[in-house]
Parts: C-alpha cells; structure tokens; sequence
C-alpha cells in the first residue's frame, strides 16, 4: 500500500524533472572544486610527485580537447602533444553543454586515476543530480558526450606506459658506492619510481631533451665543488639554527616543502603529516592566477591544461636526470662526513638528489604560467594555508619559482648546482612547452559551432 | 517439546561454556581473593604515548614470602598509582598491607619490581625500579629492606641503589661467584630514534639510558659496567633480561633483549669480573621488537633454552593492518653498514646447541606468533614433565596500526601535536584496541607447544604485562599472577592438584645467598633429565617464587636430584619421593666438574689448518630477486656455485673447479704434492659474466683429457640473453677451447652425466631451475646425447615440463641394469624417469603427490633393509610456508594485471582458509590496481585470497599446490616408496646437499647433511641456525656442532671427498662464503 504510493510519487517527480529545461551554466569555481577534490584525494592516496603530476594531467587535457571544439580561441592539442588523437565529436544534432561535458570527462578521468573514488564520486553525484534536475535531455546528451571523450583519452593514457613502469624493478641501492644515492632517515624507504622517465612524455620527444650538465662530481676533497656545496648547505642549516624558527629561510623551507609523506615518530607513535606535491602547489597558483583574472570556465581550462602538462613533463626530465646522475643526498654525505647527528631541516625525500625536482618543477610551471597571465603578475599564494601554512606574497611567477628553488637548500635536501641548474632545466623546458603547443589562436578562424 | 528440547540445547551449551577456558586455571575475583590492586592508567597532558613511548609498558610484579610463613606474598608496582603488597594469608586470601608496611612507593612512575635478599639476612627485600627525568617524574630506584615484622625500610641510597634513570627492571645474580648478590639494572633509552645510526653507538656510556653492572662490595652496591665489558650506550632500548649459564661453565651468563633496531645482547661471563658480548657468534638473528624473555630447558639436554617475545600478530586482520618487516634493502643497509645483527619481528624459541649457534626454532614449534607479547613464563604447569609456557598480551592501543600512521593520525591529531601537545581522545579512539588475550602452550616431547589458550585459560580481554609464578595455594603446581592496565592484577590458580606429581624445591644455601639463587637442579626420571637453574627475574619487569619446581606425570619416585651450588660444588638426593616440597641445604657437597657437562668429545670432522691451500671465497653478485619480482616465494639468483671435481691438468691428480656468480670468473685449484694451487684457465675466465651454477669435469671427446661443461643461471638475464647459455670446454693440451654447445636459454641448476645410450661416450641430464622474470614458468630440463665430442639435445620432450629441477642422480631403481634419472624440484614430485634402453619413460607409480621445495636427493639405506632408499632435502617446517594434503601451500602464476608481466601469489591457509601470504604494499607494489580496490588496510586486512583477487581471474592462474616441507626419506618397501620425515632436528632449515661415506671408519656409510638459505625476504628471517647432521640410520643422526662442523650462519651447497696424498678430505663449499676443508679424525 505504502509502497504503491511512493513509487507513484517517485514517477510523478520524475515526470515534472523531466519537464525541465533550465539553461545550466558551468562556472570555473566547479573546475576548481574538481580539481581542488583530486589535490585531495592525492593527499589522502599518498601519489609521490611524478605520479600527481600525471594525474592533473589527463584531466585536464580531455577538458581542454572538449572546450577546444566548441571555442574558436583555442585549437585541439591533438598532434601536437605525443599520440593525442582528434577527440570523437558529438553526434550530429545533439546538443551539448560543452563545458559541463568537459567537467564531466574532467572527473570521470580523475576518478580513475585516484585510488580512493568514493568523495570524487559523491562530488560527481552532487553535480550530476543538480543539473539532472535542472535539465535531463541536456544533462544527458553532456554527460553521454563528456563520457566518450574521457574514454577516448583513458584509452590513449593507458597506452603511456605507466602500468607497465608499476611492475618494473625497484631502484637497486648500492651502499658500497659512496657517492650514490641511499635510503634516509628516518622511514629509508626504496628510491621512488626510478623508471618515471619510460612514460611517454605529453610534449618532450625524448625524456633526456633537456638533459642538465651533470652534478660536480662526488669529493671529499675541501676544495673541490662538491664538497663546497655540501658544506654550504651544513653551513646554511648551522646559520638557521641561529637564527630560529622565525627567520626566512625557516619560513621559506617550510613552504615550499610540498612533501606528501613525511614520517613522524614520537614517543611510541608514528604517524605521516601530508602535503600537497609540488605540482599541486603550482597548480594551486594556476588557480589564484585564474581567478584573479576572472577567468571564465574555458579559459580557466586552458590555464590549468598548459601549466599541467608542462608540470607533467618536468618531472620527466628531472627524474631522467636524478636515475642517472644517482647522486647521495646531503644528510647522508653530512652524516657520514661531517656531522653524525645533523637533520636536514626538511625531510629528505625518497629519490636521488640531482637535480632538485621542485625547482625543475617551479621552473617549467613559472615559464609557462607567466606565458599566460604575463611577468611581473603579483599574487598573494594561500595555496597551503589548510596545512598550517602562511600566505606569501609574490610580485610574479619567476620570482616564486626562484624562491621555490633555493627553499630546498635551506631545507638542506639539495645542494645549490640541482637548485640553479634545476630551474634553468624547468625553464627551458617551459619555454619548450609554450612554444611547441600552439593552443591559442591569435585569429579567431575557427567556424561557431 | 520442541521448545523444551531448544531450552535443553541452551543449557547445555551455557554449562560447556561455562566450563570453557579454565581447564587448567582458574580466576578466582577480587573479590574473593582481596588482590585489588589495579594499574590505573590515564592519559594526561604530560603523561602519555607520545611523551613516553613506553608509557604502555606496565608495572611489574614480585611474588615472595616476605614473612616465612611458607605462603607466596606478592608485590605489585603502579605506574600512575602507588605500589602495594598483599600478604598471603592462606586459602588464596590476601591482605592489604602496603601501608604498615611502608612500601607504597615515592617515585613518580615505577616499573619493574623484583624481590631478593639483599644484606643475606634471610629475608626478601624488594627492589622496584623507576623512570625518573622526564614529563616530571621524580624519585628513585627504591630498595625495601625487610625489617623481619611485615614493614619495610627503604634503603636505596644506603646500598648504592638508589639510580635516577630510565629504568625497566633489575635481576640478582652472583656473577663473580663470590658468595653474594649482584645486581644487573636493565635502562632503556626513551627518545624516538629516527635514524639508526651505527651499532657502536652502544660503546658510549649514557647514565639515564645504558644498562649498569653493580656489583656488591660488602653492601654497597658498585657501578662496574664499563670494566665488565657491559654496554651502556644511548641506544639500548632494554626490556627483557635473563639470566643463566647459557655455557655450563659455572658462571652465570646474561641475555639482554633490546627494543627497536639496537640488538640484543648475549653477555657470557669469563669468569674474571668480565663479560663479552657474544651475540652475532652464537645467534644466527633475533627478536627484533625484543620485549620479555625467559629461559629453561625444554628439551632435556640440561642446558638452559631461550625464548624472546617479539610482537607478530597471529590474527591474519591485525596482521594485515600492522606495520611489517623491514624492505631488504634497508635491513641490509643496517646490518652491512650500520652493523646491526639480523633482526625479525616474531617470537625466537633459541635451542641450546652446546656451545654451538643456538637453533632458532620458533616457527616450527608454533609460538612464534602471539601478538604484543610482554612477559614468557616457562613452566610444567600441567606437571606432565615437559615445560610449558604462558605468555602475557595486550597493549591499550596499537601505535602500528598502518591506518593510523598513513591515514588516520595525520587528519585527527597533527594539529592537537603541535599546539597541545596532548593527543585527541578522538584520535586516540582511532587507534586500535591491542587487547589480545594471554596465551599458554601446552608442550610437547618434539618441543612443540601446543596452544591452549582458551582451554587452560580463560581467553580474556585484558592488557597484561609483568606476570609471575608462585605456589600461592601451596598445593604443589605453580600459579601465576600478571600485573595489568586498567583491570585488576589477575590470579590463575593452577587446578592440576592430584592429577600429576610434583617436587618443589627451595634451598637454604650459603648467608649472603640464603636463597640459592644460581643454583642448578639435574633430575633424572627413568633416564629423561630435566633442569632447571633458579633465577627469580624472568618474564618481564618481575620476579617469581625463588623455587624450583618439576613435574612428574604420574611417577611417584624420581631417581635422583643433582643439586650444583653456585660455588661450584654438588650433592645428589636419590630416590626421592614425589608430590613434596624439599629444603635442601648443602650437605656432603663435593666439587662439580663443569667439563662432565661438555658435550663428550666425539668430533670426527677438524677443519685443517690452511685448508690445504684452497682459499676459495664465493662472492655472490648483489642482484636482488625481489626488485624485480617482488612477489616470488624464494630468489633463484643464489643457487651457486658450481663445483666439479675430475683432474684438469692430466697428472692423475683430482683437481677443483669452482664456479663463479655474476662477474666472477670460475676458480680452479690444481693437486700438488702436498696441497692445492689455484691455476688460471683463461677461456673459462672470459665467460665470467655467466654465473657458474653446475658443472661436470669429464672426457667427453674419448682424447683421454678431461674437458668441461658448465651450466649457467644467476636469473638476472633473461629471455635470450647469451650469458644464459651453458658451455662447453674441451681440453687441448695445453688449454681449454671453447666448443658450441646446444642453445638454449635456462637457469641451469645440475647437471648429472652417463652414457645413458650405452655407446661409450658420456651423454648428460640438464636440469633446469626457474625463468628469469617469469617465475612459475617451467623452463625445460635436456638430455644431451654426445655424438663424437658433440652434443645434441635429444628431441623428445620427456623433459620439457619436468619441473622446476634443483637436482638429479642416475640410478638403477628398477635393477635392470641400467642407470634410471630420479629428478627432483621444487613445486613437484620427485620424478621417476626408466631407462628403456636410452629412451625414459616416467614411472608414475613410484612416488604420487609428493610435492614439495626438493633441494637435493641421494641413495642410501637408511632402514639398512638391503635395497636402497632416497634420502630427500626440503625447506623443512621452520617457516611461515605451512603445507600438508588437507591444506597445499598454494601458488598462483599468471598476469594477474595483464600488464605483460607475470607474478606469483602465495597464499597460505589459516583456520581453514586462504591468505596472501604478502600484505597489501607488497601486492600492490606489483599490482597497482589492488590500491583502487582497498584504499586503506582494513580493507584488505583479513581477506581471503579469494576475496582480494576475483575468483574468475584466480581460476585464470595457474595453480601450484605444494603438500610437504618436511625433509625426509623415501623408503623402499620392497619396491614401492613410502615418505618417512626426518626428525625435527633436521626440519629447521632447507637441506642443501648430501654426502654419502664412511666419515667414521666404522665400516658403514653414513650420509653427511649441510644446509641453511637466505635468499628470502626479511618477512620469512633467515634460515641459518641447522648446524649439519651426520645420518646412519634411521635412528641414529649426529648434529653437527658435536661432530665438529661448523656449517651454521652458512648456507653450503655442496659437500664432496677430496683425496689428497690417499687421505681423504671433506671439502665444503658455501654460497656467498668461504669453502671449507676437514679433516676426518677417524681416518
């Protein structure tokens, strides 16, 4: 009887949803939500850089491929980035929300490169239901589209190489040779995806293209390079100490730390205190940039899609170089040289030292976002204040970059040649990157759909 | 009626439950009893698991009669709440008389408490130690001197006692064996390591922190650590302490278990005021989370046997969700550079060798699993004359929990850390209940214990700690008390009574030792010996009743008592009545001779003095199996090396060859006169990139000159890369030319020769191991048939999918005289093959369904019937692989991923069903996929195979189920084999290789056995501890420290005779290790 009366109920709402024909607009904020909901999740997941950095990619770019069909300024990324191919194109006399299709294979691809899908999911059910309501026909045609393309381009991720490098060796350590990279304290975990750069790049044609002189060679000669900079960086640690917490280069090192898994013991407990990847803070500064400049939905995309891939790559390259040059990270040449009880004030990360990824990083996403929103662009980045960090202030993306690279000496986890020939390498290969993909177009030749 | 009988079926369902759990031991309530003492626990701003990482650890508990009246008093220690001492008053009541007797306690935070006549004036005085320095917890280690009226003065500083430290417990001892007590405090370091640092960190001295040696001058108790060679460093994390004479040489020696990564230390006593720590010498590894220990002789050799509680989980749930073993390459990282020992988180059982590497028998013997253990106690609880044990568990909380630190702690307490330093309730909550209920074992003949929690004992919910025993009902059989957090302290009372005998023993020795402590007891029943030493600390920061105590089973008399006194003399008592409590004074006591205890010299194997100039050292490559395949059961990179013997240089001299792994060329010793040289053969040399796993010296081209094949493998190259290849060398007169070969690309593991086509030339068995990279994947095995010095592979694929080979014979098991091929491997059956005049054929019928990790087989009548029998090698039963018929070890082989790249999956049955055998960052650092599925560890924890992996895609797999890891024989009746296991001696490590001879000149063979692997994880330990054996029938097996081999902590590979000027010579030769050359003594 009950049971009778609500499910007439149910069709007679139904029926009324069905009659709706709202005009739905996607805002940027929804991108930004979904992108912010995969920062999370990664945090969560515990993704090392390298592999973060490919998860904002793909996203992204299949937002950008859907954008791209609908909006003559920019032009599809297919051909110009490595075995993209031309996205289907929506069935003839379909009408499509273009950017609510794109926010939908944006999530769709998100969903399926996180591990934990479950907040993704209701996130995705929130919106779904919300524009379901709105507009079913539309909603549906969208979602069917936006479905497709985030297939089209799962199929072309999963041909990057990536599942394979999940089953290749790990990084084997060799503590005779002592100026090879080792596990450090305190978790000494195995050298983190050591074969990164078999995975097809998005724009590099080869992953050593922008291969860096190789490190100052391994001494423990006083005079040579090497040993200089090792001792800088005690030096610097020894001055900091000095100086307290309080004193800039503490402050700096703690914000560009962008580690997301730190290990902590204390008393019988342990536990890991996460934060975003460096790849997530940039793309956090994507955001501030994009709303600063009132970006709308499709503009917002293809900020997001260029600083991404460029980030993507970078890793690429700089891990190419760290699994070659192999290089022994300062807490262990100081340990074992210098000072048998100094702790970096950062933790030193799982991989080789040379060249320091977040100034590659920095670097590439500097160039490129400086491309788009143009140079001396101040903002204020509040990009970590959810974990327990202060705002800074930056008069421009270079400038962040620059602070972003010497965060990691005073965090005495690289030494000063991966700092400078670090974000030299991001550099070139941001500017690589904003030369070779011709996303934009200067004349708006494309026909309106 | 219906309803009736259901009311019926309830009953007497409530009275077996009722009845369940307390067969052996009943716990009678506070109430009934008075014990109310409680150890409160409360987590506050200051004190707590984050400002003290032992701050879970407990009190401690002493069990004594403080007032000879003949019944068991008990001491308890608080950490939070003050100390308090009940005072036995008969038919298990106890008073409450803590404050007249003035022993409530000053110090803010007690730990372990111990009784023991200090000043020898025949009274228990109390020692309860402190942590004091830190969160503000003041005071001193506090002695109570025992004024004789049931009060108590405290002394502390008067004696020299009276240490601010961290301490956990101390122990008595008279380790100068100058007539009075000694006192070893135990410390433990309180700060969080985060790195390891190197292991000589412990030669520093720490006074908060290091242990301390204090001996007893007249009173006064004095700091002698740093002349006694004790370590005092800021890294020893100091929980558990025995103390016997683990040599037998009439001092006593000291067991240290250290928490965390420091080692744990193995003091034996010079018997000179000094100590040297002896413990890479003489224990293969350890418990590496060490917590309580204690000793005893459980296998009735007379010499004192360890266990050291470590904290592996048996629930596959908590198990699952727990931090786990190290990655091998940070445990090598330590132990190569850091010198740290091996160290595996699960309970070590050390058997007593005699002097020899103590045997880590743990696994094998079902305890190596009982989760968050504190406290062991041996004893005859059941009185059926073997010793049994009690093990006490629980933790509030469980600080491992893999949820907690990755997911949990992060989101819930970051912020409360830094700000209040005060951990969230909330977050608190968040972390797991470690309640797991104590255990007891029930033991056995064989040294198996038999668990029986939940029969003898109630399995309760309790975080017990500190535990002794004591005999408070002075019925004869031992009770026991623990000491717990947040519930009152908890008496078992022992319900054996009548049921089995008993001799309790308490002495009344020498003034200054009034209680004996360091007496020794050998007691003889019918020719069994039992012993015991008496020691009152063991367990955990407590001490017992200072008897000693044996059961009988139902023997009314035993056949004698031998007393040894510390002062090294002796009296014996015989024919004694049973079911009595003695009080033995020394009485006609005579000197002891400690050297009657030595093992009787029969040792018929002496390493020579240069090793007749065979310096042979294998140096196994540094490749690692598990980069690459992470999830294989065992590595197959570490099978060398090869060695063959034949005369290369055509003096009629037997020389050597001996193979090299990856990059190292293969060694060759010449015979000389009077010992061996090495030679330089350059072609071979050239092929060093090939490890050299089986080779065969022989005249395979009928030139009267030896020529040489070698088998290769290493697995590290793979598919078909040209190191694979196996070689062959024919002899010129003045060298070795390479000659093709057939090609083929295998991990060669044996090869075996025979003309097995009768026409006068050599032919060959190739076996193969394992495929690089594809493990699970049978590789082919070959006969090779010689054609004129050529060898072709014979086309018939008898051999193709004979196994994963590890070794071959030729033998004529049919005796129709021709040489037949037994084939072993692992993952299979050993394999029959008959010789039909050059073709073979598999005898199915002669061993079915006998599969198992076979490593090497040999002829030899072991049942000395007159037909011949085959002696089998195995991976033996002291590891976490378990396999039987009802219940396979299971593999499963196949791209689970469909990435391209096969894995394997172990799974292993408990209770009945299928587990991975790898957790969840093992399998997912294969199979990425897993993640997506179990996005967090309880997820996965306590799932079944089926469960993790679909059922669809496991039936996809390819399925290998392994029934038996016992070594052992086939024996032939009359024909047909049945497999008889060796004893458990033999089972503790794979058997390696076998040897047939007269090593004793008795005119019999006997078959000699090498042993021990370590190419498995970090999760599995080390096989290191099988010592070899001597086999000469099915009854008799000699162990190899007796005999005089020194085959512990190696792995050896092959044993050969080796003749030298017509005496003969056993030649061992190990993997990764220096060879080895006996003498035999006898010869």
């Amino acid at each position: 009887m009950k049971a009778k009366f609500i499910s007439i109920l149910l069709v007679a709402v139904v029926l009324t949803s069905c009659a709706k024909e709202e005009m739905i607009v996607v805002s940027p904020n929804e991108l930004h939500e979904s992108v912010d909901k995969v920062t999370e999740i990664m945090i969560h997941d515990i993704f090392s850089p390298p592999v973060a950095s490919r998860i904002f990619a793909y996203p992204n770019i299949a937002a950008y491929e859907i954008i791209a069909l609908n909006n003559e300024k920019y032009n599809s990324l297919s051909g110009e980035i490595n075995e993209l191919k031309e996205i289907p194109k929506p069935e003839n006399g379909t009408t499509i929300n273009y950017q609510m299709a794109a926010l939908i294979a944006h999530i769709d691809l998100s969903r399926r490169l996180v591990f934990s899908e479950d907040k993704i999911i209701s996130f995705r059910d929130s919106l779904y239901m919300n524009w379901e309501d709105k507009n079913k026909a539309l909603f549906t045609s969208s979602k069917n589209y936006g479905l497709l393309v985030a297939e089209h381009i799962a199929a072309w991720m999963d041909s990057d190489n990536y599942k394979q490098t999940r089953t290749m060796p790990k990084f084997t350590v060799d503590t005779d040779d002592a100026t090879r990279w080792q596990p450090t304290p305190p978790a000494y975990m195995d050298g983190i995806e050591p074969h990164w750069s078999k995975i097809r790049a998005f724009t590099l044609v080869r992953p050593d293209q922008f291969k860096p002189v190789p490190p100052p060679a391994f001494s423990l000669d006083e005079n040579s390079i090497f040993y200089k900079e090792v001792k800088e960086v005690y030096d610097i640690s020894l001055d900091m100490v000095k100086k307290g917490d309080a004193s800039d280069e503490v402050q700096i090192a703690q914000f560009w730390d962008c580690n997301p898994y730190v290990s902590v013991t204390k008393g019988h407990l342990m536990f890991a205190t996460k934060k975003i990847t460096p790849g997530a803070h940039w793309i956090g500064i994507t955001k501030i940039a994009a709303r600063k400049m009132s970006y709308d939905f499709d503009d917002t995309v293809y900020a997001y899609t260029k600083t991404s891939v460029a980030i993507a790559d970078a890793f690429i390259s700089c891990w190419d170089e760290k699994y070659r040059s192999n290089l022994i990270r300062p807490e262990t040449v100081i340990n074992q040289y210098i000072d048998e009880n100094w702790k970096p004030v950062l933790q030193t990360p799982p991989f080789p030292e040379y060249t320091s990824g977040h100034s590659v990083v920095s670097g590439a996403a500097s160039t490129v976002l400086t491309d788009i929103f143009g140079d001396n662009f101040s903002f204020d980045d509040d990009t970590e204040t959810t974990y327990g960090l202060p705002i800074r202030t930056f008069s421009s993306f270079n400038s962040a970059a620059d602070e972003a690279a010497i965060s990691r000496m005073y965090g005495g986890i690289h030494y000063r040649a991966a700092v400078e020939v670090g974000v030299k390498q991001g550099r070139d290969l941001g500017a690589f990157v904003v030369s070779k993909l011709k996303m934009k177009n200067s004349v708006h030749s494309k026909p309106l759909k | 009626m219906n309803n009736y009988l259901v009311l019926l079926i309830c009953f007497f369902f409530l009275i077996s439950c009722g009845r369940e759990g307390n067969e052996l031991f009943e716990n009678p309530t506070a109430e009934e009893t008075g014990v109310l003492f409680k150890n409160r626990l409360e987590e506050k701003n200051d004190q707590n698991i984050l400002d003290y990482l032992y701050f879970y650890n407990g009190g401690g508990v002493a069990v004594g009669d403080i007032n000879n009246d003949g019944l068991p008093d008990i001491f308890f220690s608080g950490n939070q709440v003050k100390n308090q001492l009940y005072l036995n008053k008969g038919d298990l009541k106890f008073e409450n008389i803590t404050d007249q007797a003035g022993v409530s306690g000053n110090s803010t935070w007690n730990t372990g408490a111990v009784m023991g006549d200090v000043n020898g004036d025949g009274l228990l005085d109390i020692y309860v130690c402190a942590v004091v320095g830190i969160n503000g917890f003041n005071g001193h280690n506090e002695l109570y001197i025992n004024n004789g009226d049931e009060t108590f003065t405290e002394r502390a500083a008067k004696y020299g006692l009276d240490y601010d430290s961290y301490s956990s417990t101390a122990a008595f001892l008279d380790y100068d064996l100058d007539g009075d007590l000694d006192v070893y405090l135990l410390n433990h370091a309180i700060h969080t390591q985060e790195s390891y640092g190197k292991a000589n960190l412990r030669n520093k001295r720490n006074y908060q922190t290091g242990d301390k040696l204090l001996r007893n001058d007249n009173g006064k108790f004095i700091d002698v650590s740093e002349e006694a060679g004790i370590f005092g460093g800021p890294n020893g994390y100091g929980l558990g302490i025995s103390i016997a004479d683990f040599n037998q040489d009439g001092y006593p020696d000291i067991y240290i278990g250290n928490d965390f990564h420091e080692d744990d230390y193995y003091y034996l006593n010079n018997g000179n005021g000094t100590f040297s720590e002896s413990l890479k010498k003489y224990f293969g590894h350890t418990s590496r989370f060490s917590m309580g220990n204690d000793v005893s002789d459980i296998n009735h050799d007379g010499w004192p046997d360890l266990i050291s509680l470590d904290m592996l989980p048996e629930d596959e749930k908590v198990l699952k969700s727990s931090l786990g073993d190290d990655n091998i390459q940070s445990q090598n990282l330590r132990i190569e550079h850091l010198g740290y020992h091996y160290q595996f988180t699960r309970n070590m059982l050390q058997v007593n060798q005699k002097n020899g590497v103590f045997a880590e028998t743990a696994l094998m013997n079902g305890i190596a699993a009982t989760d968050w253990s504190w406290s062991a106690l041996f004893a005859d609880y059941d009185q059926d004359g073997e010793q049994d044990l009690f093990i006490s568990n629980g933790i509030p909380k469980r600080p491992n929990d893999l949820d907690y630190i990755n997911f949990v702690s992060d989101e819930q307490i970051r912020k409360k850390i830094s700000d209040t330093k005060l951990v969230d309730q909330q977050a608190l909550d968040m972390m797991p209940s470690g309640a797991v209920h104590n255990y007891i074992f029930k033991g056995s003949k064989e040294n198996d214990f038999i668990d029986k929690s939940g029969k003898w004992i109630v399995n309760d919910t309790l975080k017990s700690g500190a535990s002794a025993f004591g005999d408070f009902d002075n019925d004869g059989d031992l009770d026991i008390v623990t000491n717990n957090i947040n519930d009152r302290a908890m008496l078992y009372i022992n319900k054996t009574n009548d049921n089995a005998s008993y001799i309790k023993i308490k002495f009344q020795y020498e003034s200054k030792n009034h209680f004996g402590i360091g007496t020794k007891v050998f007691v003889y029943t019918n020719g069994n010996l039992q012993y015991k030493e008496l020691y009152t600390v063991r367990g955990f920061q407590a001490s017992s009743e200072p008897i000693i105590h044996f059961g009988f089973g139902n023997s009314k008399v035993v056949d004698s008592l031998k007393i040894v006194w510390p002062n090294r003399t002796f009296q014996v008592l015989k024919n004694i009545a049973t079911n009595q409590t003695l009080l033995i004074k020394p009485e006609n006591n005579m000197p002891f001779d400690y050297k009657s205890l030595q093992p009787k010299a029969e040792k018929i194997f002496k390493l020579t003095q240069n090793n007749l100039g065979i310096d042979f050292n294998h140096i196994e490559d540094n490749y690692i199996d598990f980069n690459r395949q992470k999830l294989i059961p065992y590595q197959i990179s570490d099978r060398g090396p090869a060695v063959a013997l034949g005369d290369l240089n055509k003096d009629g001299k037997e020389d050597i060859l001996f193979g090299g792994s990856k990059y190292f060329p293969p060694k060759f010793y010449i015979q000389n006169d009077s010992s061996y040289t090495e030679i330089k053969i350059p072609s071979l040399a050239k092929d060093s990139i090939k490890e050299d796993i089986a080779a065969v010296i022989a005249d395979f081209n009928n030139d009267s000159q030896n020529d040489v094949v070698v088998g290769s493998g290493g697995a590290d190259f793979y598919n078909q890369m040209k190191p694979l290849l196996d070689s062959y060398y024919i002899k010129f007169d003045t060298f070795f030319k390479p000659i093709p070969f057939p090609e083929y690309f295998e991990n060669a593991s044996v090869i075996r020769e025979n003309d097995f086509d009768n026409d006068g030339d050599i032919d060959l068995f190739v076996g193969n191991n394992a495929t690089s990279n594809d493990f699970g994947k049978i590789p082919p095995s070959y006969l090779l048939e010689n054609e004129n010095g050529i060898f072709k592979i014979v086309q018939d694929d008898t051999f193709d999918d004979v196994g994963m080979v590890t070794d071959a014979i030729w033998e004529d098991f049919d005796n129709d005289g021709l040489k037949d091929l037994i084939v072993v491997g692992e993952w299979m059956s050993p394999k029959f093959f008959k010789n039909f005049n050059g073709t073979f054929k598999q005898d199915m019928v002669a061993v079915e369904n006998l599969i198992g990790l076979w490593q090497c087989i040999i002829p030899f009548d072991i049942d000395q019937d007159g037909d011949t029998d085959y002696l089998l090698g195995n991976w033996g039963t002291n590891t976490k692989f378990k396999a039987s018929n009802e219940f396979p070890l299971r593999m499963y082989y196949s791209d689970f991923d469909t990435n391209g790249s096969t894995e394997t999956i172990i799974a292993v049955e408990k209770r009945g069903k299928y587990y991975p055998i790898d957790d969840l960052s093992q399998l997912s650092g294969q199979m990425v996929s897993l993640r997506k599925e179990f996005t967090d560890y309880n997820s996965f924890a306590g799932k079944t195979i089926e469960e993790i992996i679909d059922v669809k895609t496991l039936n996809k797999a390819k399925l290998f189920e392994l029934n038996e890891l016992h070594s052992g024989y086939l024996k032939n009746n009359k024909g047909s084999y049945e497999f008889v296991s060796f004893p458990k001696t033999l089972q503790v490590a794979p058997l390696k290789s076998f040897l047939c001879f007269d090593f004793d000149s008795d005119g019999k063979d006997e078959v000699l056995v090498g042993g021990n692997y370590f190419g498995v994880k970090p999760f599995h330990g080390r096989f290191d501890s099988f010592s070899g054996a001597l086999i000469k029938n099915e009854d008799t097996i000699l162990l190899g420290d007796v005999l005089g081999l020194q085959f512990a902590l190696k792995s050896v590979r092959h044993l050969n005779i080796i003749k030298l000027k017509s005496k003969v010579y056993l030649l061992v030769t190990m993997n990764n290790d220096k060879a080895q050359v006996y003498e035999l003594a006898k010869k």
